[in-house]
């Protein structure tokens, strides 16, 4: 697939004033994690609803290899695989139920949808669970099976929005190791989240924004200066004042 | 069609979850159609298939007394077995009594004008008596006095004749046929396809719940980042509720059928044209479904859709004539109740159930059923592109 470039993308919700997104331009490359930081409101979510193609009206324009983003997906509908930060199931139905669902609207069907459903389900560890309601699950498990929905379609760009926020430890240990085994092989995958230190266990390549600009983006041992850390750099980019 | 059919397998599986909301959408219209057929079929009743009581307080004595009361009998109005005492006439028993005053019987002989007015008769009503009723015992009176009057008249005359040779009954033999064989709906008739048509639209409710879940918790947007087009979402919804609305029609006939006279009521009689029935009840909901993907995409919480789809359906059911029959409405409330697509589906439902019509009758309400259904499926398209928003990321 190659790369992602975002070049002077901006975004504004109808009938308001503020720019959500103002000019961004970033380069995510292929093989990698990219680490996108913000504040609360710094407009990560509108980025990644962007790119996932729930939002239109962006202004700019988004690249996928020598193409855009729009004609990859119009070639390989599935190409785009979204774990959103919200639990994006069905809590009524079963864990199997909800990725068999997830994987027939991608066009998946018979041995093949199977095959997707157990190959996912084993990636995730929900397979015990598959049987038991998706709204009876434990946080952990319900972030794990939201992320296996997301793997389906063998997704060549993967959008995760704070997969880890509100599980335990031991929990977050599990994703981040999964998502690190998800990158290479071509695979582009963007990782938003405010706990700078998973940021710098996993990515490769980090932006931080704010108020819908790019502060700063680069691979992640260029911007971190020697004497400091992520997280102060962070800080120091983003002023400490509280933010709604 | 994959997609479609796995849209409408997931809206199934949790449609066959929400044990409450399926209960509202199949008891409730059945408890109102058993409720609703016994509370008001004396009123669908009328005339003589209503039993109504009277009784004559006559001061000319017991055998004028009698004499009126064997005539005034019949066509629905029976004689109390026990007549009131003139000081406990406040009594709601029986419904009517007429009172004749002291010498109203010699006055029969005089011819009006001559000697003035002969004394004045009195009747005494339930105040909860349908209007019709006492209009009609009204009438009844007065054509038993004029025959006693006209017999006494021409014994005056010295032409010797009974009173009984001057009985209205007897005038003329007039038969009543009525388009269909029967005229307005019986009450089972009118709350069978009434309730039903107000427990279709009633999907409004599990649709635009689910819907906003969807929404709430980011799976929609999760559909549509797989490229799943909102025409797809929406039409994903028709079909399991087109079924839950089929199966609503069969089990509310069915409760017409077997329920209602199990409660002691009058059995709903099945249409003969089974299709045309058909028709209408996927008319209707199309419409129904329509609505409530319009109320789906509209509210932001699960407390405005129940707002508005709830307080919707009663309104157009209140204008309709689904809880009050149109045709004992005023005119200016019939004509407004054009407007109301329960109205549509409850003409069409009487044009096949009670008047027996053909595909000719159904035409027009079901065109406009269809026509509303396909405006508020646009409607629900045109709200949801031009919000051009789906996530919570705002």
């Amino acid at each position: 697939m190659g790369t992602l470039n975002l070049e002077a993308l901006s975004f504004r919700y109808p009938g308001r004033s503020e720019t959500v997104l103002d000019e961004v331009t970033l380069v995510i490359p292929a093989g990698g994690i990219f680490g996108l930081l913000g504040p609360n409101g710094a407009g990560k979510t509108t980025l990644i609803s962007i790119l996932a193609g729930q939002l239109r009206g962006a202004t700019g324009s988004i690249g996928a290899g020598d193409e855009t983003l729009e004609a990859l997906r119009r070639r390989r509908p599935h190409s785009l695989g979204l774990v959103p930060q919200e639990y994006a199931f069905y809590p009524m139905l079963t864990c199997a139920e909800n990725l068999r669902f997830f994987g027939a609207v991608q066009g998946l069907a018979g041995a093949r949808l199977k095959e997707r459903v157990e190959a996912a389900a084993r990636f995730a560890r929900v397979e015990s669970v598959l049987r038991r309601r998706a709204g009876r699950l434990s946080g952990g498990l319900k972030r794990r099976l939201n992320l296996a929905i997301g793997l389906l379609g063998q997704p060549e760009i993967l959008l995760l929005d704070e997969p880890t926020v509100g599980v335990d430890p031991q929990s977050r240990a599990f994703l981040l190791e999964s998502i690190r085994s998800l990158a290479g092989a071509g695979r582009t995958i963007v990782y938003t989240s405010h706990y700078m230190e998973e940021v710098e266990a996993i990515c490769d390549r980090v932006a931080i924004i704010d108020s819908g600009r790019v502060l700063v983006s680069g691979a992640l041992s260029e911007v971190i200066p020697d004497d400091s850390d992520l997280e102060e750099l962070f800080m120091q980019l983003t002023h400490r004042s509280l933010r709604d | 069609m994959r997609r479609l059919l796995a849209l409408w397998e997931k809206e199934t599986l949790a449609l066959s979850r929400d044990v409450l909301g399926l209960a509202v959408l199949f008891l409730m219209p059945a408890a109102f159609i058993v409720v609703m057929s016994l509370a008001l079929s004396d009123v669908f009743k009328g005339g003589p298939a209503r039993r109504t009581e009277f009784a004559v307080i006559a001061s000319d004595g017991p055998e004028f007394a009698k004499q009126l009361t064997e005539r005034l009998a019949g066509d629905g109005f029976h004689p109390s077995p026990e007549p009131p005492e003139r000081g406990v006439l406040h009594v709601t028993k029986p419904a009517l009594t007429l009172i004749v005053p002291l010498g109203f019987e010699r006055a029969l002989g005089t011819p009006l004008g001559k000697a003035g007015s002969p004394p004045a008769l009195k009747l005494v009503a339930d105040p909860s008596l349908p209007p019709a009723l006492l209009l009609a015992f009204q009438q009844r009176v007065l054509g038993v006095v004029l025959a006693l009057r006209v017999s006494a008249m021409m014994r005056q005359a010295g032409i010797a004749a009974n009173a009984d040779a001057f009985d209205l009954k007897r005038a003329a033999t007039l038969s009543v046929e009525t388009i269909g064989g029967s005229g307005r709906p019986s009450s089972v008739q009118q709350n069978v396809p009434a309730w039903l048509i107000f427990g279709m639209f009633f999907v409004v409710m599990p649709i635009s719940s689910l819907f906003i879940v969807e929404r709430r918790e980011g799976t929609l947007a999760r559909l549509v980042s797989l490229r799943v087009p909102f025409s797809m979402l929406l039409l994903g919804k028709v079909g399991p509720y087109f079924v839950v609305n089929l199966m609503q029609a069969v089990l509310m006939l069915l409760a017409g059928r077997t329920l209602v006279p199990w409660f002691g009521g009058e059995t709903l009689v099945f249409p003969a044209r089974w299709d045309l029935l058909a028709a209408v009840t996927a008319c209707t909901s199309f419409a129904a479904i329509g609505w409530g993907l319009l109320v789906a995409v509209c509210s932001r919480t699960l407390e405005q859709a129940t707002v508005i789809g709830g307080v919707g359906n009663i309104l157009a059911a209140a204008v309709g004539g689904i809880m009050v029959p149109r045709f004992v409405m005023p005119e200016a409330m019939q004509k407004l109740s054009e407007v109301s697509p329960m109205a549509w589906a409850l003409d069409a439902f009487h044009a096949v159930i009670l008047r027996g019509g053909g595909a000719a009758d159904i035409a027009a309400p079901c065109a406009k059923l269809l026509a509303l259904a396909t405006a508020l499926f646009a409607a629900a398209l045109w709200v949801h592109y031009r919000r051009r928003v789906l996530t919570s990321a705002q």
